[in-house]
């Protein structure tokens, strides 16, 4: 049985969110988590390791590459495979030219097909490097595998328009047991049980919501097994609070900080305020941001105003005009704010009669 | 649109009470707290339903502040008015739980449909707002002059831009402009980060260039040290060192060999003395001391080049030492650039990334854009109200006010910082200077104007609470001489008797009706 680990995009070098607080304490998280993989098979070894590009966020130092390479020299026994992509692709004076790695590891220096076969574990492994930030061909599409019994893994890197677009059901059907695929963050399968995103090993921005972390596999005569290990440190998660004619900000309050204890609170919030608030409601945004990891507040509730109601109760003057104005079509998003902007602005500002 | 009767089953503190009124002149009398503003209220909930509000402000809404206290479940009663020539009678139950409504056509007997906009339509499209600003007049609320001179410009403002007094153009724009303020700050704020942000990367970058300059420098410095290794006194490269100790090692053996020539020479002649002499003689030893002479110059001479030679295959080891030395610096050198040539394209990567990233609008400034849009919009849309009414309800307000005034005063005027002034004899003079008495008139005159401008064809009744209480007796009867031609129907809330007097007095016919 081969005993593999898949893992992708780990962006080391990356300094997330820039100018929040937690910046400086994520580009070290994504170091540590990248530590801990390497320790966690240093325990319990696997045969294979597998990175699917993007490893550097930008181009590898060579005091970075050292450090890896000296990772890489506590699991003697594992096979690690690796591959340059589209974030630190092998440019003309790059570091990974030349490089001495240990004897474990394969980097994937050409930009061609280039095959490494273990005799040992009847397994062949597919792969080749980003020497450019875009490749537009699909390089993959004409490969194919050795025509010999074994494990058949590609590694790869790619996926969308710029980058290699990837056609995972005509390389399955190529002859390939596994893509082992990289540069999509998100983590999800392609092709069930055969062509996998491990996703980012971190999440490297606020877009990259949920969990994070790799694939474990193995591979038993012909049989694949895949399972996704979350590893990250932490995640960034969307919370969405429903506001309705009641809220206050207190309640919003306790409503986020109940919400995030509930799910973490080491985590990062983008909070996304919806429903119908209550119209003399001022909501203090950035005090929202106080009570927690908060990178944003999307506030896109709307004053719980009945639009038709207040278009006929004041249709004939300037308010019924406004409304009018707005209404009976699709709004963008600058108008609907428009909308409320003004209308509660007319309304709060009246001269109160009787 | 005629009211004719109200029926009020239980409303507010009112129960089963029933009025009439006639078509034109009519005098609502009671107390002060005796349910006037109640009554009034009453008329406007049986035409356009109680207003609701939901969540928090429901607390102080016209539904609960007109809830009775006994029996809630009957909150409502009867109106019947004449319309369009006919007549209608409305039923309506407020109580949220057993709401019901009923809209009678009595001539047709035909059930109208509230719901379906039926009522609308009989109502001529006034809306509730509309009717609010033209049916009810209520007492100016100012006790000093200043104010009440305020308070009627901005009743004329917001007439002309919004076709509502109670819209106060000045203030909704104000606070327009401070929340836009707001946006602006935050903006300004997160804008200011971003740019300290590059900064920062900007520094960092500035400092490996720096540092790059010092590599070239040092690297400099090694060239001019190579170059003085091997052009220096001991002329160029390690060759000279090789020549010079082969040359020394030359003399040396020259030295060797002239010793042993000598000795060989020595030999030689003291044997050919021997020979000469027949045996020796003391001038055989003369060769061999000589000899010995040159063997011991040989000898001193020898040990001064072996120190010589040693001395300079010292200076050689030294050299080549040195010479390693700044290769193995060169080399450092070298790498070390790279590094930091790499480590400057990722910032500089980073640095377009961050300004790649200002480009983006923020939340901030998307708020900022609806605001502006909120504020042209509402300036646009009160220009075409302005457009629409303002000239007519200033001529309408002018010739209201000429003819309860007997022509004294001619012309009502307001400039664009809202001031008012209004012509009497020829002379322009501001509100501000004029009698609290002929503010009160402006003001009346101006409420009539805008009821009859915003109204269009149906004429509706007017209800004057409380109006006349700072109108003498002349002022007075003027007015109601003047309400009492114009084809409506009046209802005069008041709490004393003045006005009936005065009505009789002038014999204008009116209905009384008792709280």
């Amino acid at each position: 049985m081969v005993r593999f680990i898949h893992l992708a995009d780990v962006h080391l070098g990356a300094a997330p969110d820039r100018g929040c607080p937690w910046s400086h304490a994520r580009e070290e998280e994504i170091w540590e988590t990248f530590r801990r993989v390497i320790a966690s098979i240093s325990r319990d070894p696997v045969d294979l390791l597998f990175i699917a590009g993007d490893l550097f966020h930008r181009q590898p130092l060579l005091r970075e590459l050292k450090e890896v390479n000296y990772l890489f020299s506590t699991i003697p026994e594992t096979r690690v495979f690796l591959m340059a992509g589209n974030h630190d692709y092998i440019k003309k004076d790059s570091f990974y030219r030349g490089f001495a790695w240990e004897p474990n590891v394969t980097f994937f220096e050409d930009e061609a097909r280039t095959c490494v076969r273990i005799t040992e574990l009847d397994t062949f492994v597919y792969g080749m490097s980003y020497h450019r930030q875009m490749i537009r061909e699909n390089l993959y599409d004409r490969w194919t595998p050795e025509e010999e019994d074994g494990f058949h893994v590609l590694l790869a890197h790619g996926g969308d328009g710029e980058h290699i677009p990837i056609d995972a059901r005509r390389l399955a059907a190529a002859g390939f047991s596994y893509l082992a695929l990289g540069h999509i963050h998100k983590p999800h399968a392609l092709l069930r049980g055969k062509a996998v995103y491990a996703g980012a090993l971190e999440p490297i921005d606020r877009n990259d919501a949920g969990r994070h972390g790799y694939v474990e596999g193995s591979w038993d005569r012909g049989k694949l097994r895949l399972k996704f290990i979350p590893f990250a440190s932490r995640s960034y998660e969307n919370l969405v609070l429903s506001l309705n004619e009641e809220s206050t900000q207190y309640s919003l309050e306790e409503m986020a900080k109940n919400s995030i204890l509930k799910k973490g609170g080491q985590n990062i919030y983008r909070l996304v305020l919806q429903g119908s608030r209550p119209p003399e409601l001022v909501l203090l945004t950035e005090r929202l941001k106080r009570i927690g990891n908060i990178s944003e507040v999307l506030d896109e509730s709307v004053p719980a105003y009945d639009l038709e109601e207040l278009e006929r109760r004041f249709r004939g003057t300037l308010i019924g005009d406004y409304i009018g104005h707005f209404s009976g079509r699709d709004l963008s998003l600058v108008e609907e704010k428009a909308l409320y902007h003004g209308l509660q602005a007319l309304l709060e500002t009246g001269i109160i009669n009787q | 649109m005629i009211i004719k009767r109200i029926s009020i089953e239980n409303f507010g503190k009112i129960r089963n009470k029933t009025m009439e009124f006639s078509p034109g002149m009519n005098i609502l009398y009671g107390e002060n707290e005796s349910g006037k503003t109640t009554a009034h209220t009453f008329v406007k909930s049986m035409l356009y339903g109680i207003q609701r509000q939901r969540g928090r402000a429901a607390r102080k809404d016209a539904y609960t502040l007109y809830l009775p206290w006994d029996n809630p479940a009957v909150y409502g009663g009867t109106l019947w008015f004449e319309s369009g020539g006919k007549n209608f009678r409305i039923r309506r139950n407020f109580y949220k739980e057993n709401q019901s409504e009923e809209f009678l056509c009595e001539d047709d007997r035909e059930l109208l449909d509230i719901e379906a906009g039926d009522l609308e339509a009989v109502l001529g499209g006034v809306s509730e707002t509309v009717y609010e600003n033209t049916v009810s007049v209520a007492q100016l609320k100012s006790s000093t002059g200043t104010e009440l001179v305020r308070e009627v410009q901005n009743y004329m403002a917001s007439y002309q831009g919004a076709g509502d007094s109670s819209v106060d153009l000045g203030r909704t724009m104000q606070r327009l402009k401070m929340e836009r303020k707001g946006y602006q700050v935050q903006a300004d704020r997160l804008r200011r980060e971003n740019e300290q942000e590059k900064e920062k990367i900007a520094s960092n970058m500035e400092y490996i260039r720096r540092e790059l300059e010092g590599l070239k420098e040092q690297d400099a410095g090694i060239r001019e040290s190579e170059k003085k290794l091997h052009a220096g006194d001991e002329g160029s490269g390690g060759q000279i060192f090789e020549e010079r100790i082969y040359r020394l090692r030359q003399k040396r053996k020259m030295w060797c060999l002239t010793g042993v020539l000598a000795w060989a020479a020595a030999i030689a002649g003291a044997a050919a003395l021997w020979y000469l002499f027949h045996g020796f003689s003391w001038f055989c030893l003369l060769p061999l001391s000589a000899a010995l002479a040159v063997s011991v110059a040989a000898f001193l001479a020898n040990s001064r080049l072996k120190d010589e030679i040693e001395r300079w295959q010292r200076q050689k080891k030294r050299w080549q030492g040195k010479q390693e030395k700044l290769q193995w610096s060169r080399e450092k050198l070298r790498e070390s650039e790279r590094e930091k040539t790499t480590a400057l394209a990722n910032l500089s990567a980073e640095y377009q990334e961050a300004e790649d990233n200002a480009c983006h609008p923020l939340a901030e400034e998307l708020e900022i854009e609806s605001l502006n849009l909120a504020m042209s919009t509402i300036t646009s849309l009160s220009g075409n109200i302005h457009r629409q009414v303002g000239g007519s309800l200033r001529k309408r307000t002018s010739q209201i006010l000429s003819e309860i005034t007997g022509g004294k005063y001619a012309d009502v005027l307001m400039d664009s910082e809202l001031h008012m002034t209004v012509n009497t004899e020829g002379r322009v003079i501001p509100l501000e200077q004029l009698s609290r008495g002929t503010v009160e008139q402006i003001y009346f005159s101006l409420r009539m104007a805008a009821g009859e401008l915003l109204c269009g064809g149906e004429k509706f009744p007017v209800i004057l609470d409380e109006v006349f209480g700072m109108y003498d007796e002349d002022r007075l009867a003027a007015v109601l001489e003047w309400l009492s031609k114009e084809k409506r129907q009046v209802i005069i809330c008041s709490c004393r008797r003045r006005e009936m007097e005065i009505m009789e007095k002038h014999g204008i016919t009116f209905q009384k009706v008792m709280m």
